[in-house]
């Protein structure tokens, strides 16, 4: 088990950017998840960790050693693809021992791994078949089997649960955060899923075009979202904004209505800014004050009701747990806690 | 909605004409080669014959010797066969797993050979092998098939390995796998059908070749089977017809049933390759 | 500098096969050039410079014009009637039938044996005496006489042509299978829905959608035709009297029988500029085709 260090890496392909300049630091025995949206670089970055694609510029270390120049089979890296990559024409056992055959362990040693991982994924009565014969969840389980046995430095998962249906998703999610627990191998997950980043993280690495946008734990992301970015994609239903101006006390909207909000240190009177708030913030206010919105549409989910209403022209959000009866056209009013408005620079989108 | 049944019945009412034109220079084969000299040439002719000649075949071996011209045709189809593919393996495999300058090029010349037919060059290839002192040695054919099947072989190899998912030999290299080794134990054993049928149907052209064979191949001991039946037939007074049927039994049979369980495999490449 | 290695790795893969098929296909076609431009003796001996003189005597030879002209009903009759064949035929063998395998089978047979045996059986079918043509054709009372049916070189032609077309279905038909069962199932699952009949499916749809794979059978067949020795020359070497004599037999016989050298070199020339007309319009289509079909790749398009 070994700690990442990256170093001002950067990918070009031919004369296109893909990553500008990543710093990161994973320390030893730490889960990360890379999350972000589609092509701002996350498989490219876990690649060039693997050793699967040449580094333009920076520096990539395993512990102290800089690996640059260290080709994939030499980094003592284990990686669970997408597909999966599980080799068609070898069984099971195969597949999980090729590794361990191609160090030429000893015949016992391979088989009592083998079997040990095996146990652990519950794979143990499918060892002879080959992967055609495997559900997807038992795909999914013998690609992480094949990175169990080798006892690698550092494992790499790039979006692995992506192939599986929600439920399996939510099960698997699980099943590798245990393992995790378990093992404490050294870990980097790729997906673009946000709750499994929130879900399975210790810290967690938000991209976006090629760069980071924020790292930290899932709950220093949800608090204290550094920029509009972070404060979008972290979240579901994602934050709502409203723009507006700066006042002391308040944030103008359009229509003069003022919201409330802590703006001591926050910024300039007369700055444009946006205000954040997150609908599961939002709660009624008894006495008809607070904000008025106005009611569009209502999702019931049982579980709870979100509501979709219109602020100074605005779209706005909201998810109570209690059950309410609104109706479209109606006006509601709403309240929160000031501890969960969020500000931001409306220009660079910069937390206030 | 007809039923599968009738419309069966519509569909194999519709193709047999066609299936009897095709099948009608196999009955002659078949029914020539079996019969007796004396009724080759009766008026009225007829399909009809006495007896089965099962020793024409035997005769037919001997006085045409069709045995060295199999030989010929099969160390000439196996070397140009082992030829093209040794070449065209880490060709094609270069095109499925590479970027580099000038593949688009290399591409489009591909294609420009494979267009290019032996016919129009065979003056020039001619000239080549004599001033090379190949002319009258079956490897000047070897050569030539070789280099004429590349272009389909490539084509149908590449289309094959870009099947093969590049995540399975990353997989390997990460398991600590060199590229050697990804390639034996990983790819290559994956390949191993494409490998196959791309080398039967390059048998097959090679084995079939006429143009080429005819041309460089000028003493009959070195003919391969086309231009050794073809010699039969051309420019005689007298042609044994029992026995040149007999021979293109013997030459085309055994071809005919491979490339029939192989045909599938070919409709497959094709939509799969170039054609997509 | 192990990148500079890396990078030379897909060059030291595809040399090999490069420099056999410059050596083998590229280098003939220069040599046929030099040629072209020189007197040459029968053994192929180059005897003089003489500028375009070849191509004069090419372009004043009656033989070569006729030649021409039926090089081109050659290939138009055949391909088009290949064509006419095999898009029906596909579409049959592309439906779900009982012994579709069989037909398969049979349909695609011609393919497997050469053009030479094929040419050299029909020969013997057409015997004008004993052939087994004549024998069918009388049995079944639709003549009452042996028809010699290579003797005319009009007849023979004609029937070159049939064998020709016979022999390109399998072929022809392989594409368009491939071409129809890519189709999209939806599509007709959405024009049965809208009411399209059977005609106007195919109509609307199949053809649009086939016209790719129809453009490249086409053209591959028209340079497959284009350049096929063996059926004409098996049958009727060109003969008689010159009546069946396509492009390539008349090649042929300049420079292997009558050992004008020159003057077949210059006709492979002009040949080779044909054939290359059509392949830059095969490169074309294929190209538009399959814009690019290689697996994810390691560094950008330039
Ligand atoms: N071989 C390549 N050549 C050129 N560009 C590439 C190549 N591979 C990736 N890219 C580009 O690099 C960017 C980042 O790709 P990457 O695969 O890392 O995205 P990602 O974050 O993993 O996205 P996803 O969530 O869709 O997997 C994309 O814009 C992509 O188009
Ligand atoms: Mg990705």
């Amino acid at each position: 088990m070994s700690s990442v260090t990256i170093r001002g890496v950067k990918k070009k392909y031919g004369a296109m950017a893909v990553l500008h300049g990543i710093d990161l630091e994973i320390r030893d025995r730490e889960f990360v998840v890379l999350v972000g949206p589609s092509g701002c670089g996350k498989s490219t970055l876990l690649r060039m960790i693997a050793g699967l694609e040449s580094i333009s510029s920076g520096d990539i270390l395993i512990g102290d050693r800089v690996v640059n120049d260290v080709p994939a089979k030499a980094r003592d890296i284990a990686m669970v693809f997408q597909n999966y990559a599980l080799y068609p024409h070898m069984s099971v056992y195969e597949n999980m021992s090729f590794s361990l055959r191609l160090k030429r362990m000893a015949k016992e040693m391979i088989d009592r791994k083998v079997r040990e991982a095996a146990e652990i994924l519950n794979l143990s009565t499918y060892l002879e078949r080959s992967p055609r014969q495997l559900s997807g969840g038992q795909r999914q389980r013998v690609a992480m089997g094949r990175a169990l046995v080798r006892d690698a430095q550092v494992f790499l998962f790039d979006e692995p649960l992506s192939n599986l249906d929600a439920k399996l998703r939510v099960v698997m999610r699980t099943e590798i955060k245990a393992l995790h627990q378990r093992l404490q191998t050294t870990s980097v997950y790729v997906t673009h899923d946000q709750i499994e980043a929130m879900t399975m993280a210790d810290r967690i690495v938000v991209m976006n075009a090629g760069k980071i946008e924020q790292i930290g734990t899932p709950l220093e992301l949800y608090d204290t979202p550094a920029n509009l970015f972070v404060a979008d994609f972290i979240g579901s239903p994602s934050m709502n904004f409203l723009r507006g101006t700066l006042e002391p006390g308040a944030v103008v909207l359009a229509d003069g209505s003022r919201v409330p909000v802590e703006t001591t240190g926050r910024g300039a009177a007369g700055q444009k800014v946006v205000f954040g708030i997150r609908p599961e913030h939002l709660s009624l206010s008894s006495d008809g004050t607070g904000l008025a919105a106005e009611v569009e549409v209502v999702e019931p989910t049982g579980a709870n009701i979100q509501v979709y209403a219109r602020v100074a022209g605005m779209p706005l959000c909201a998810v109570f747990t209690e059950r309410h009866d609104f109706r479209p056209g109606q006006t509601i009013h709403l309240a929160w806690p000031g501890r969960n408005a969020h500000l931001f620079d409306a220009a660079s989108g910069q937390r206030l | 909605m007809t039923t599968k049944l009738t419309r069966s019945l519509i569909y194999w009412a519709l193709l047999s004409p066609l299936m009897v034109v095709i099948l009608f220079p196999f009955g002659v084969m078949f029914v020539t080669a079996v019969r007796p000299r004396e009724e080759l040439f009766v008026y009225p002719p007829t399909w009809g014959f006495s007896e089965f000649r099962w020793e024409n075949f035997s005769e037919m071996w001997v006085k045409t010797n069709f045995g060295g011209a199999l030989l010929n045709s099969l160390y000439v189809s196996v070397a140009a066969t082992v030829v093209a593919l040794v070449l065209s393996i880490p060709a094609a495999y270069a095109m499925s797993r590479y970027r580099f300058a000038g593949k688009g090029a290399y591409r489009t010349f591909l294609l420009m050979t494979q267009m290019m037919s032996p016919i129009v060059l065979v003056l020039g290839l001619f000239r080549l092998m004599m001033s090379l002192g190949l002319v009258n040695d079956l490897n000047s054919l070897v050569l030539t098939y070789a280099a004429f099947n590349m272009a389909f072989t490539i084509w149908m190899l590449q289309s094959y390995f870009n099947s093969i998912p590049r995540d399975l030999e990353e997989a390997a290299w990460m398991d600590g796998a060199s590229h050697l080794t990804s390639l034996v134990r990983i790819f290559l054993p994956l390949a191993v059908p494409a490998m196959v049928v791309t080398a039967i149907f390059t048998f097959i052209n090679s084995w079939n070749e006429f143009v080429l064979a005819l041309t460089m191949m000028r003493s009959s001991e070195d003919f391969t089977l086309p231009v050794q039946i073809y010699a039969q037939v051309a420019g005689r007074y007298q042609v044994e017809w029992h026995h040149v049927m007999a021979a293109t039994v013997l030459a085309t049979v055994p071809v005919a049933i491979m490339f029939s369980w192989l045909q599938r495999y070919l409709i497959r490449g094709m939509a799969l390759g170039a054609v997509k | 500098m192990a990148n500079r290695i890396q990078k030379s790795v897909p060059m030291m893969m595809i040399l090999p096969g490069l420099a056999l098929a410059i050596a083998i296909i590229g280098y003939p076609i220069f040599d046929l050039g030099w040629t072209s431009m020189h007197d040459v003796s029968r053994f192929g001996k180059l005897t003089g410079f003489n500028g375009g003189e070849n191509f004069a005597e090419v372009f004043v030879d009656p033989l070569f014009w006729e030649s021409l002209w039926r090089t081109g009903i050659w290939t138009v009759a055949v391909v088009g009637g290949t064509l006419a064949i095999s898009m029906p035929v596909a579409m049959i063998l592309n439906d779900d039938f009982h012994g579709r395998g069989v037909a398969r089978v049979i349909i695609m047979l011609p393919w497997a044996i050469s053009l030479t045996m094929t040419a050299v059986v029909w020969r013997w079918a057409l015997n004008g005496r004993a052939g087994l043509l004549n024998a069918t054709l009388m049995n079944a009372g639709i003549i009452d006489q042996p028809i010699e049916w290579l003797a005319t070189a009009s007849t023979a032609f004609v029937v070159e042509i049939l064998v020709g077309i016979l022999v390109s279905i399998p072929f022809t038909t392989t594409i368009l299978l491939g071409g129809l069962s890519s189709m999209p199932q939806d599509a007709y699952e959405a024009a049965v829905v809208d009411g399209a009949s059977g005609w106007h499916q195919f109509r609307y749809i199949t053809l649009p959608l086939m016209k790719p794979f129809i453009n490249i059978a086409i053209v591959l067949n028209v340079i497959y035709v284009f350049n096929s020795l063996p059926i004409i020359w098996v049958m009727t070497e060109g003969g008689p009297a010159n009546g069946t004599d396509i492009l390539v037999t008349y090649l042929y016989k300049l420079a292997f029988r009558f050992g004008q050298l020159g003057k077949a070199a210059a006709i492979s020339l002009v040949m080779f500029f044909v054939l290359l007309a059509f392949t830059m319009l095969y490169v074309a289509l294929v190209s538009r085709n399959d814009r690019d079909d290689a697996a994810p790749e390691e560094e950008v398009k330039e």
